[in-house]
């Protein structure tokens, strides 16, 4: 009994230390502060949110921050409704957005949406225009495109998504998307659904990327973190977190430290380019 | 002749008997090779210790606890609420409605009982919105709304159970303390309803099974992705059901996707007992358990 | 001799009751005042046979009923002959291993949630008929009804074994001084006494199958169109619900939710109604 109770001396010991000097500069912010703190929206954004609010919860365990998902136009409506304090969106807010709800914009990093396939999928390469004819169901078999004779499955996102409003906008320059196209609700959902179907195709936001799934080059540009900085892959887009009025408070020191050079290396680790 | 049609019969019966067990044992076996070697303390906690993480002192990431504690207050805070209402309203329906209100409201439970659950979620989220616009602003979509969208829910089995249970008692049991000078209310309490106990348990269980299974209502009324443990009744929480629903669509690597089938295990094995208890206590369920979607 | 406390129990009970209807008519409330403005003015009629393109301002859900019937339709399909199998096997064994485990198994099955259902269907039901019938992403109608008739078999095993029991000793005794064996009593003496409760059982499943969210949520592919065979991809009324609900709290995508809720309730409404209908003459109690 007398150990258990040692034992439980030092973990609580150790666990004052770290919470009072263990902690890196720019969590200092967070100090005395508790409450809860909701945000929606984006999927593009969850990696970056989730890492951001692992830090600073293990940091301040008074700290509650929760991570919706839905989709920009949902983080959009809930910020602006009062239901979350941080909506997040893959597109920039329209004007009649922050002039409805008055929002406030807080655009953290650039980022690109690739077309992407499965990794076993031959084809590696695609041209606007055969782009625009998949996904308007012109194109309906990867043989018209060097790949096997097998029917091509197309993948596309629900209305509330930025990200597919980025990519009709300017990877399919408001060209139609059939009807068949399996509907999947997040960055996250499109990256496993292509990943688990060798014939699918479908977009997702070029930090999502990885091993799992294979980007197509479009207009003979392959989508990377260095090609969307340099401004050489076209499709690009913001990553924004829309505050209702200026941010105070918590949620205030969350913006911050998503722009602090911690919050930078964060964005850069999870495959973002951080901005400004 | 009707020999073959009889043989035919029994040949069918056992194929088709057979291909029942087969899907559910491949379905039990399937969950059980992928995720049985992942159940651990782990898969709970992640890397915090699981003593603090009891303790509340340090929060969980990457594991199931924050989920499982979430569905565990969900299910204690839908019960709280349902029981009492579905077990008086069971009461007044097998002791005092006449026959016509009777009539009436046996119908109005059982369209209760088959509305399925995804309107249900509906009514709490249009019901929080409604609440957030015209009474307060901190009422919204949380873990509040949707134990009450659960109790909800579940009420209908409350009901049913508990009007069953009495109306089961025979006559002389009924009679024979009000012969004796006991009030209607004395005899409810201290005869009837201690008689009908088993019938009501039986209910009960079947409704923690329902609101611990139940995703389409929770989804439409508040629950996240990550939250951590609630630590309000009025805030977002995780629970286990959504956690599976989330990671079959969008895990994000090996890992993750082992912790889905770890869950999968955990909320087969939990449900799956506790309707089997609920048959074992009581025979006839089939109407009170099968009804709703 | 009725005294205050007898009175006050009494009024109590009266109004828990109360409070649980008012819940039944409130859900009807809050979809019939959500959906209402779409309603009016002949919005009844382009909801429901126009198509969902919110882009150009059709938000009609017409593909999304053909759906709900055709998968609730092919699932219970499949799973009546199934299901009516199993119950038979129970029915011969009655009291003996085959039958007593059997009706175990079906049991156990009822406690299955939707969800495992789905997460097992992504994984091994997907692939499977993806790569069986060579075209298509293997999210499509025919992987949920397969799906969804394994969820909705258990149900109507349970309500034809019942029914199977309420068939009289009378007639069961009757035929056992023919001589007639087991399956001879089954197949002449059982079944046809124990039609209605058959009936009642697949009502209650097929409104299982059109409630149900998840597994079509989950498997169906989601896509708004009306299915050409059974290979493509679907959306049902409540994975819609579950998919849009996140939209603009006054758009007409928004209200257009509500519109397949109030679509929905009614259809319960009705199977309900049926049920009673049916079940009441023969046991003058539920079923």
């Amino acid at each position: 009994m007398k150990k258990i109770l040692f034992l439980l001396f030092t973990a609580a010991c150790v666990l004052a230390f770290t919470s009072t000097t263990g902690v890196a500069g720019d969590l200092d912010a967070f100090k005395g502060e508790k409450g809860v703190l909701k945000i929606s929206g984006g999927t593009a954004h969850i990696p970056v949110m989730k890492e951001a609010a692992q830090r600073i919860m293990s940091a301040y365990p008074a700290i509650q921050i929760s991570i919706a998902a839905g989709g920009s136009g949902v983080g959009i409506k809930q910020v602006g409704e009062g239901l979350v304090q941080i909506g997040n969106s893959g597109r920039a807010p329209t004007e009649d957005e922050i002039a409805r709800y008055g929002l406030k914009p807080h655009m953290w990093a650039l980022d690109g949406v690739a077309v992407v396939v499965h990794p076993r999928n031959p084809v590696k390469a695609l041209s606007q225009a055969q782009v625009a004819g998949i996904y308007a169901g012109a194109i309906g078999n990867w043989k018209a495109l060097g790949g096997e004779d097998r029917p091509i499955n197309l993948y596309t996102r629900d209305e509330a998504s930025g990200t597919r409003e980025v990519f009709w906008e300017k990877a399919l320059k408001k060209g139609p998307i059939a009807a068949k196209a399996n509907v999947v609700v997040s960055n996250g959902a499109m990256k496993s659904a292509v990943s688990q179907d060798p014939y699918g195709i479908g977009y997702v936001s070029v930090g999502h990327i990885d091993a799992s799934v294979a980007p197509v080059a479009f207009d003979g540009v392959v989508p990377t973190v260095q090609t969307v900085r340099n401004g050489q892959f076209k499709i690009a887009r913001g990553l924004y977190s829309n505050t209702k009025g200026a941010p105070t408070g918590l949620t205030r020191k969350f913006i911050d430290y998503l722009f602090s050079p911690e919050g930078r290396a964060i964005v850069q680790e999870k495959g973002f380019i951080p901005h400004p | 002749m009707n020999r073959f049609r009889e043989n035919a019969l029994i040949g069918v019966s056992w194929a088709c008997g057979l291909i029942l067990s087969g899907i559910f044992f491949l379905l039990v076996a399937y969950l059980a090779h992928q995720g049985a070697g992942v159940i651990d303390v782990k898969l709970l906690f992640g890397e915090t210790p699981p003593l603090q993480a009891l303790l509340l002192q340090q929060r969980v990431f990457d594991g199931l606890f924050p989920a499982m504690v979430g569905t565990f207050l969900l299910v204690c805070l839908s019960i709280v609420l349902a029981v009492p209402l579905g077990v008086a309203t069971g009461i007044y329906m097998a002791e005092y409605a006449g026959a016509r209100v009777k009539n009436l409201f046996n119908l109005v439970f059982d369209v209760l009982a088959g509305i399925p659950s995804i309107l249900v979620g509906l009514f709490g989220f249009a019901l929080a919105i409604f609440l957030h616009k015209h009474f307060s602003n901190r009422i919204q979509p949380c873990l509040l709304i949707s134990a009450l969208a659960l109790a909800f829910l579940v009420l209908p089995y409350i009901i049913r159970t508990t009007q069953a249970a009495l109306e089961g008692i025979p006559g002389e049991t009924r009679l024979t303390a009000l012969a004796l000078g006991a009030t209607k209310p004395q005899n409810l309490f201290h005869v009837l309803i201690p008689q009908s106990l088993s019938g009501m348990l039986s209910g009960l269980i079947l409704a923690i099974g329902r609101c611990a299974e139940d995703t389409a209502v929770i989804m439409l009324t508040g629950v996240v992705v990550t939250a951590g443990v609630p630590t309000s009744l009025l805030g977002p929480y995780e629970a286990l059901p959504f956690y599976i629903y989330y990671i079959s669509s969008q895990y994000a690597g090996p890992e993750e996707l082992l912790r889905g089938y770890g869950a999968s295990l955990i909320l087969l094995l939990l449900c799956t007992m506790l309707f089997f208890a609920a048959f074992l206590i009581k025979k006839r369920l089939t109407y009170l358990a099968l009804y709703r979607p | 001799m009725i005294g205050p406390s007898e009175r006050a129990t009494e009024r109590i009970l009266l109004v828990s009751a109360a409070v649980s209807a008012s819940v039944t008519v409130l859900i009807l409330g809050f979809m019939l005042v959500m959906a209402l403005p779409l309603l009016r003015g002949g919005g009844l009629f382009s909801l429901l046979t126009q198509h969902w393109e919110p882009g150009k301002g059709l938000y009609g859900i017409y593909p999304l009923l053909v759906t709900t019937a055709g998968i609730s339709s092919l699932s219970l399909l499949l799973a009546f002959p199934l299901s009516l199998g199993c119950a038979c096997l129970i029915g011969l064994y009655g009291q003996r291993p085959p039958g007593t485990l059997l009706r175990r198994i079906v049991q156990l099955m009822t406690g299955v949630p939707t969800v495992v259902y789905g997460f097992v269907g992504i994984f091994v039901l997907v692939p499977l008929i993806r790569e069986f019938f060579q075209t298509g992403s293997g999210m499509c109608l025919l992987t949920g009804a397969l799906m969804l008739s394994v969820l909705i078999a258990p149900t109507m095993i349970l309500f034809f074994q019942d029914s199977f029991e309420r068939v009289p000793r009378s007639h069961l005794a009757a035929a056992d001084a023919l001589g007639a064996d087991r399956a001879q009593k089954l197949l002449y003496v059982v079944l046809p006494a124990a039609r209605r409760g058959i009936l009642v059982g697949v009502i209650l499943a097929f409104g299982r199958a059109a409630g149900d969210t998840l597994i079509a949520l989950m498997l169906a592919g989601n896509a708004v169109q009306v299915p050409g065979s059974v290979l493509d991809s679907v959306r049902t009324l409540t994975a819609h619900i579950a998919l849009v609900i996140a939209a603009d709290y006054e758009s007409p995508e928004f209200r257009s939710i509500f519109a397949c809720g109030l679509i929905l309730y009614l259809f319960i409404t009705v199977i309900t109604v049926l049920v009673r209908r049916l079940a009441m003459p023969e046991s003058g109690e539920r079923p």
